[in-house]
């Protein structure tokens, strides 16, 4: 918000002339009036339902919203219930694996697409493709290759190899990482175009300088290349991250939190707590704590991003 | 062109139809049924309002076992505008009356004898201190076993009379590559065999008093723990490849051949005629085995919205007696596979299965062994009936020892309270 009321006040030092013109007016008031709708949406269908969902926590809210007041009473029955636990695992535990690996992986095939060979045109497309899939595909269709029945597992044994097992989705305690291959699998081409349109844009000259210094090319790329991508790093972490705790549909389609609840994510179990449970109250909570989460991440990387403007970084 | 003009044709005949019918105010009615066998029984009601001359917009949500659909009454309800009837299951009908939205059908119900027609079991779930909120147009019984019948005779095996001649069939079946068992690993599904393992291995009262009544002593004691060991067992009935499959699939393969068993409700007999087999001759249907056995049921009923505008009302009024109509309820009910709410309709009709059904329900109803089914909302509410499918979902695909399972039921019922 500071930063919207901040870029209406800058052009309001142009009438400083003691004639103030209609248009010089209007052009003071017309970015404040253009902001002024969409301020208002997101005033409204953001902060007053954070501070709705905020009120519902504290209350004993079950099948619907009741307006009372309880205190923490939803707080301590929600980090008393183990499947919370298993969500808030599984979200660091996904959030870590999905961007290490799509990060490395979309790297990867950003550098090697980088080396001027033949129908990168086409291998673009083929590497980008899944990313226009909905989650909902993706989780069905890796639902099947998967299932050690239908798909992997099943191929390869047929092949010869009868003691090949690869079942992960069948067990609990792996079920979690079968999730993030799906999701890797779609976002890793999204990833590798960021990284390759932050390669096309270093400067030529510098690579040259430091081939004529005599630096090997892993050398070129680890000490040069890499360190000044760190804008595309930053996009695709911030992107990446917000997939990662909204992976809603991807976990439903895919899993269904199942088997036995071992896939549960934060945005799973808010939804079975509101909509399905009849305990409102412990689903608001969860959401209150999801927040809390998000803005532990958010709110110092936007302060250091704001404290670099004003050093006119 | 003539493909257009088809198009165009078509359409112009299909459009006077649900204009004719509404003369006297139409009604929506929210529901989850939208599967082909559903959507045909339904329209035995909906035909029968159209005769009278009301209109009918459908509203079908599906998707969730009916989670989908309530979501969509809780947005229409807080917005104040509330469909004309809803569908509901479980607890939901006694809760909306309990937030006093929905209307009460006492003066036709006492004047046509609804609260006879009906057993007590029932009426707990659509009726309130002399209020009728709901009318109950069917029921279902989730605890039967679906079994290949060719399966059988080829392996020399007959119906179960115990869970421990149902497990010992396994190994045999195994051996010549019949899965014995047919499941998905969706909590429910499991669930719904733990419902029948708690009642058929220690008997009705203790379903009740674990189940309805939350008895902690009950939920702790020796009992409850049998039925995980034995829930173990039956674990090694099912194959690998269970993991998101969906209950259809698990009763095609019955159908095909391929699994022995699948524990379901009456809902899967529609897939085995669907495949064009029969009972008794290409497949079966009997009770899970127990000493006394219980009719695990769940009931499909439709509540009415309290509002203002008086051609709605007429038309609530009219679906409420037309869903309590004998007739419309044995013809409902021959389509949609299971048996009529009202106990006093006729078994002229049915096939063998739901014939089956009425006999042991009225058997069951003897015995004190009709119950409601907890998978499905019958027999404790929504909050505790989740905890058991957390509890039993967890157990069915890990290594969890049955103490484990009774401490985590134990601890989760008591922190939902």
């Amino acid at each position: 918000m500071t930063d919207i009321s901040q870029s209406a006040a800058v052009p309001g030092t142009a009438p400083q002339r003691p004639a103030a013109t209609l248009s010089a007016r209007l052009a003071r008031w017309l970015p404040r009036l253009v902001m002024a709708p969409s301020f208002l949406v997101v005033l409204i269908g953001v902060y007053l339902f954070i501070a709705w969902t905020l009120w519902i926590s504290l209350s004993s809210s079950a099948m619907l919203p009741r307006y009372d007041f309880v205190g923490l009473e939803q707080y301590v029955r929600l980090w008393n219930t183990p499947r919370w636990h298993t969500a808030v695992i599984n979200l660091f535990l996904f959030t870590g694996l999905f961007l290490g690996v799509t990060i490395a992986l979309g790297l990867l095939m950003a550098i090697l697409l980088d080396q001027n060979i033949r129908a990168e045109g086409v291998l673009r497309t083929v590497y980008l493709y899944p990313m226009a899939l909905s989650f909902i595909v993706t989780g069905t269709a890796w639902k099947w290759v998967l299932n050690p029945e239908l798909g992997v597992e099943k191929v390869v044994q047929s092949w010869g190899w009868d003691t090949f097992a690869f079942d992960w989705i069948t067990r609990p305690e792996t079920a979690i990482y079968c999730v993030v291959i799906a999701a890797v699998w779609q976002s890793t081409g999204f990833a590798m175009a960021i990284f390759l349109a932050g390669l096309r844009g270093i400067d030529s000259s510098i690579i040259k300088a430091a081939q004529i210094e005599g630096a090997s090319l892993p050398r070129i790329y680890a000490s040069i290349i890499v360190p000044l991508l760190r804008p595309a790093f930053l996009s695709v972490i911030v992107l990446l991250s917000y997939i990662s705790i909204k992976s809603f549909d991807l976990v439903l389609a895919l899993t269904n939190a199942g088997p036995g609840g071992s896939t549960e994510m934060p945005s799973t179990f808010m939804f079975a707590y509101t909509f399905q449970r009849n305990q409102m109250g412990v689903g608001a909570a969860s959401a209150i704590m999801m927040l809390m989460t998000v803005a532990a991440i958010i709110i110092p990387y936007l302060y250091s991003e704001l404290r670099e403007d004003t050093h006119g970084h | 062109m003539t493909k257009y003009k088809t198009l165009l044709l078509a359409t112009a005949l299909a459009l006077p139809l649900p204009v004719l019918a509404q003369e006297k105010g139409t009604i929506e009615v929210l529901h989850h049924w939208v599967s082909e066998s559903e959507s045909a029984a339904l329209n035995v009601v909906r035909e029968r309002m159209a005769e009278q001359g009301f209109g009918w917009q459908d509203s079908a949500v599906g998707g969730m076992s009916g989670a989908n659909a309530t979501q969509a009454l809780r947005t229409r309800l807080a917005s104040g505008n509330p469909p004309g009837a809803m569908q509901f299951l479980g607890y939901e009908g006694l809760n909306w009356n309990a937030e006093g939205v929905v209307r009460d059908f006492s003066e036709p119900a006492n004047e046509k004898g609804w609260f006879d027609a009906i057993e007590p079991e029932v009426a707990e779930f659509v009726t309130a201190d002399g209020k009728f909120f709901a009318m109950p147009i069917n029921m279902h019984r989730q605890n039967w076993i679906w079994a290949n019948k060719k399966v059988f005779d080829a392996n020399g095996l007959s119906v179960p009379q115990t869970w421990a001649e149902l497990i010992a069939m396994g190994p045999k079946l195994k051996a010549v590559g019949v899965v014995p068992l047919a499941t998905g690993d969706e909590a429910w599904q499991i669930q719904l065999i733990f419902d029948a393992l708690v009642t058929d291995l220690n008997g009705p009262d203790f379903y009740r008093k674990a189940l309805v009544e939350l008895d902690t002593e009950a939920l702790s004691s020796p009992g409850m723990i049998a039925v995980f060991d034995t829930l173990r067992e039956v674990r090694g009935l099912v194959d690998d490849g269970f993991v998101g499959r969906d209950w259809a699939v698990a009763t095609g393969m019955v159908a095909s051949g391929e699994a022995a068993m699948q524990v379901h409700g009456d809902w899967a007999k529609g897939e085995f005629l669907a495949h064009g087999l029969k009972e008794g001759e290409d497949f079966l249907c009997f009770a899970t085995p127990s000493k006394t056995p219980s009719y695990l049921f769940l009931i499909d009923s439709f509540g009415a919205f309290t509002t203002r505008d008086v051609a709605t009302t007429a038309a609530q009024a009219a679906l409420a007696e037309t869903i309590m109509d004998p007739e419309i309820q044995r013809a409902f009910n021959r389509i949609k596979g299971s048996i009529p709410a009202r106990s006093d309709v006729s078994v002229d009709g049915f096939d063998s299965c739901a014939v089956k059904s009425f006999e042991d329900r009225a058997a069951a109803i003897e015995n004190g062994a009709m119950l409601g089914a907890l998978t499905h909302g019958f027999a404790s509410q929504p909050q505790f009936a989740a905890v058991f499918a957390d509890v039993v979902g967890q157990f069915f695909v890990t290594d969890m020892t049955s103490q484990q399972a009774v401490d985590m039921l134990v601890n989760g019922i008591a922190n939902a309270m």
